[in-house]
């Protein structure tokens, strides 16, 4: 076989356009799958703050207090007493079996002690192991607490002889009040689904790098791709058209999912939408080139995508979205920050969220452009070594 | 002819294994990656609470009240004080530079203010984006700002001739106190990895099956009786009760997670769970026939998966249709199931549903199977 052909960009894109038509699911896993599984992500926060969480009541007192607290609990937005108890045994039943997230209980003499003028209380027992759930539920059922709280404090002074206006200055002299600094609706649709889409769409576009440039290795047709003897700027020319279709098509997925989560939702970003889409299209190039990477230096595909595993899977637990870097073991944070999308994640929120200045998002995608380069360069070298070695090729 | 199909169903158990323990590939993915994972994923939340985050003060005020305030946000364990300064867009500039994570406006003429008796608010920016530490940061300041509020409040009462106790019911009539059940301390590894357990035994275990079947499917020896493709799923889950068992019961001790609630039940959760999974590998590996792109497709559906599993985000808030989807993925009624077996501690009787399902699940891919058994022989 002779080596003079030297693949280049455009044969080599041809060629993984006809590969594409020739194999629908390969076209699936760039197009309309990634387009699929965002969608599916919106779909699932769509809802946005979740309303009427179920919780319990365990009512003691049976007293006109008592009986407001639940009142006003069950109108609360984002409560619904779903079930009543007659004893703690009913109760401690029905959070172990986990069909309420809370029980709320009024002890027995309640409204006595409220009498007397000495302080009452109201237990919250809540179902720690689901983390959101109770953290929604601790809210709501303090804010109703604290409003029945200051309705009595309010009364008892205005019996005391204080005019109404004095005394609600008087019971809470300073107060804290969250300021939204940012857009900060607290609107979990906007938060979830903003930097979940991304780490979903990193995984595929690692995915698809691995699997462009693994799948000549595995079926031994890189001679047919590169030829037997190619030079290594020729290889990475190759490599560009190869990987072209697989960044236009998820490329354009995330930018869709990006425009229509900030444009069409009912709020604007904060910052550039412009740079965020730049960053996207950076961090798109930079997962698809670490995949084609990963491909090159194990030679199997089968490597490569277990590797793509490894790094891109646990992305998002690492990303610092969810649990913040600050809390992380020092070398669980270097980890996080050797991952693309903990810089990509921080990008996006401080241009779509936080509202920062561009000067502070001017970094990461260039940062992420350069590894793209050397990613890229790398591969291509590693391609040419092992185009000329066809025994090596074929590894499962 | 009942031995012959006991033969049988042992041959196809013992080839599996003997298939899983002579290719590397699925080798990797059924045993090795389980471990891996079961220490990589608790790994950031080791720390499980969020505190000391970097926050800053911003005091206008600089008189004692603000002061004072300043002394109370340094002490408390929530918060790490890092500078106070009178100028807002210091404080702005450091937080989008990630110096800080939030901080609080003291405003001018606060003390005067209190004095007069008029009530005055205490801004507090948090990071929205971030509500771990947007939480932290509201909740610290809070803590301080209501420790000073109510002294301030006591003074007065006192002033006005009450007594210290009286002073104290009054200004808060009624209060909550929480009570934090199954994880106590409320740590968020405790709280996320016993779910993310079984979806990664769920991963592996459809991964594993999947490969499997596509390396067969290219040596031609996919076809089999029904017979041995119970054998199949009965080889594959004993590697899977293996993997389960390190989750349930290493894994969850090493990390100190809430654990052994009910340890029977977990048992037999595993029991339904490990076959159900590797059931439906099976078909998964049938309906792709192509080793690397199972493994390609099961890589990016975790994610989704594991938010339909009602964990993370309340399936009450997801849209009805989904409500009823997330009942046909076996990691859903995995995880609500052993979270309250192993975590919470529920009988048999309040979980038995799940079980169901998962035994349902588990018998439609079995038959399922055995007819693509049937129909391949034909």
């Amino acid at each position: 076989m002779p080596a003079s052909r030297q693949p280049g960009f455009a044969s080599s894109l041809r060629r993984e356009w006809a590969r594409l038509l020739a194999r629908p699911w390969d076209l699936a896993l760039i197009t309309w799958l990634p387009l699929a599984t965002a969608a599916l992500l919106w779909w699932i926060f769509s809802a946005g703050l979740p309303e009427r969480l179920p919780i319990g009541v365990l009512d003691q007192d049976q007293s006109a207090p008592s009986r407001q607290v639940v009142r006003w609990l069950d109108a609360a937005p984002g409560l619904r007493v779903l079930e009543r108890y007659a004893d703690e045994g009913q109760a401690a039943n029905a959070l172990v079996g986990g069909h309420v997230h809370a029980v709320v209980q009024l002890p027995r003499g309640l409204a006595a002690e409220l009498k007397r003028g000495r302080a009452g209380e109201v237990l919250l027992l809540h179902n720690a192991q689901l983390g959101t759930h109770s953290g929604l539920v601790q809210r709501d059922v303090r804010s109703v607490v604290g409003t029945v709280s200051a309705g009595i404090e309010l009364t008892a002074r205005n019996k005391r002889g204080e005019p109404m206006a004095r005394a609600r200055a008087g019971f809470e002299p300073i107060r804290t009040a969250l300021v939204s600094l940012f857009n900060t609706a607290t609107n979990y649709e906007q938060f979830l689904t903003l930097s979940l889409i991304p780490a979903v769409l990193h995984i595929m576009a690692v995915a698809a790098g691995a699997w462009a440039v693994g799948c000549e290795l595995r079926d031994r047709s890189l001679g047919q791709w590169l030829g037997t003897g190619p030079g290594r700027r020729a290889s990475v020319a190759a490599l560009l058209g190869k990987l072209l279709p697989s960044w236009l098509g998820i490329g354009a997925v995330g930018s869709a999912a990006l425009a229509w989560l900030s444009l069409a939702r009912g709020w604007q970003p904060a910052g550039s939408l412009a740079w965020t889409l730049v960053a996207w299209l950076a961090f798109a190039a930079l997962s698809i080139a670490l995949g084609a990477f990963l491909a090159a230096l194990t030679r199997s595909l089968r490597m490569a995508l277990s590797a793509t595993g490894f790094i891109t899977a646990p992305a998002f637990a690492f990303g610092g979205m969810g649990f913040p870097l600050v809390a992380m073991p020092a070398l669980a944070r270097a980890w996080a920050l050797a991952l693309p999308y903990t810089h990509y994640a921080r990008t996006q929120t401080e241009q779509l969220i936080m509202g920062a200045p561009l000067a502070y998002s001017l970094a990461p995608p260039l940062w992420m452009l350069l590894a793209t380069t050397l990613l890229l360069g790398a591969s291509g070298a590693l391609l040419a070594g092992t185009a000329r070695r066809p025994e090596t090729w074929g590894a499962r | 002819m009942r031995t012959t199909a006991r033969t049988r169903l042992l041959a196809a158990w013992a080839a599996t294994l003997r298939a899983v323990l002579r290719d590397k590939g699925v080798l990797l993915v059924l045993m090795v990656a389980p471990v891996i994972y079961g220490f990589f994923y608790p790994w950031p939340y080791s720390g499980e609470a969020v505190t000391r985050v970097p926050v800053a003060l911003v005091d206008q005020d600089d008189s004692a009240l603000s002061r004072q305030i300043g002394r109370f946000a340094a002490a408390n364990p929530r918060l790490a004080l890092q500078f106070v300064t009178p100028d807002e867009r210091q404080a702005r500039q450091a937080l989008w530079q990630g110096r800080i994570e939030g901080y609080a406006v003291l405003p001018r003429e606060l003390k005067r203010d209190v004095l007069r008796g008029e009530a005055v608010v205490v801004p507090v920016a948090g990071n929205g984006a971030y509500a771990l530490l947007n939480k932290a940061v509201l909740t610290g300041f809070a803590e301080a700002v209501g420790t000073v509020s109510a002294g301030v409040e006591i003074r007065r009462l006192q002033a006005g001739g009450m007594g210290t106790a009286q002073a104290m019911a009054s200004r808060s009539p009624l209060n909550v106190r929480l009570l934090a059940l199954f994880n106590p301390t409320e740590g968020y590894g405790s709280y996320v990895v016993p779910a993310v357990a079984l979806l990664i035994l769920q991963q592996t275990l459809l991964m594993g099956a999947a490969m499997l079947v596509g390396g067969w499917a290219e040596q031609d020896e996919l076809r089999a009786t029904p017979t041995a493709w119970l054998g199949r799923v009965a080889g594959l889950s004993c590697i899977g009760l293996a993997s389960g068992a390190f989750y349930f019961g290493w894994v969850f001790f090493l990390q100190e997670y809430p654990r052994g609630g009910n340890l029977p039940g977990a048992l037999l959760l595993l029991a339904l769970y490990v076959p159900a999974v590797c059931a439906l590998g099976l078909l998964v590996g049938c309906w792709v026939r192509d080793r690397e792109r199972a493994l390609m497709v099961l890589l990016f559906t975790a994610l989704p998966m594991f938010f339909l599993a009602g964990v993370p985000w309340p399936a009450e808030a997801m849209p009805a249709p989904l409500q009823l989807l997330r009942w046909l993925i076996p990691s859903t009624l995995g995880i609500q199931a052993s979270l309250r077996l192993n975590q919470m501690g529920a009988s048999l009787a309040q979980v038995w549903i799940y079980l169901a399902a998962l035994g349902v699940q588990l018998a439609i891919s079995l038959l399922l199977l055995s007819l693509l058994a049937r129909l391949r022989k034909a």
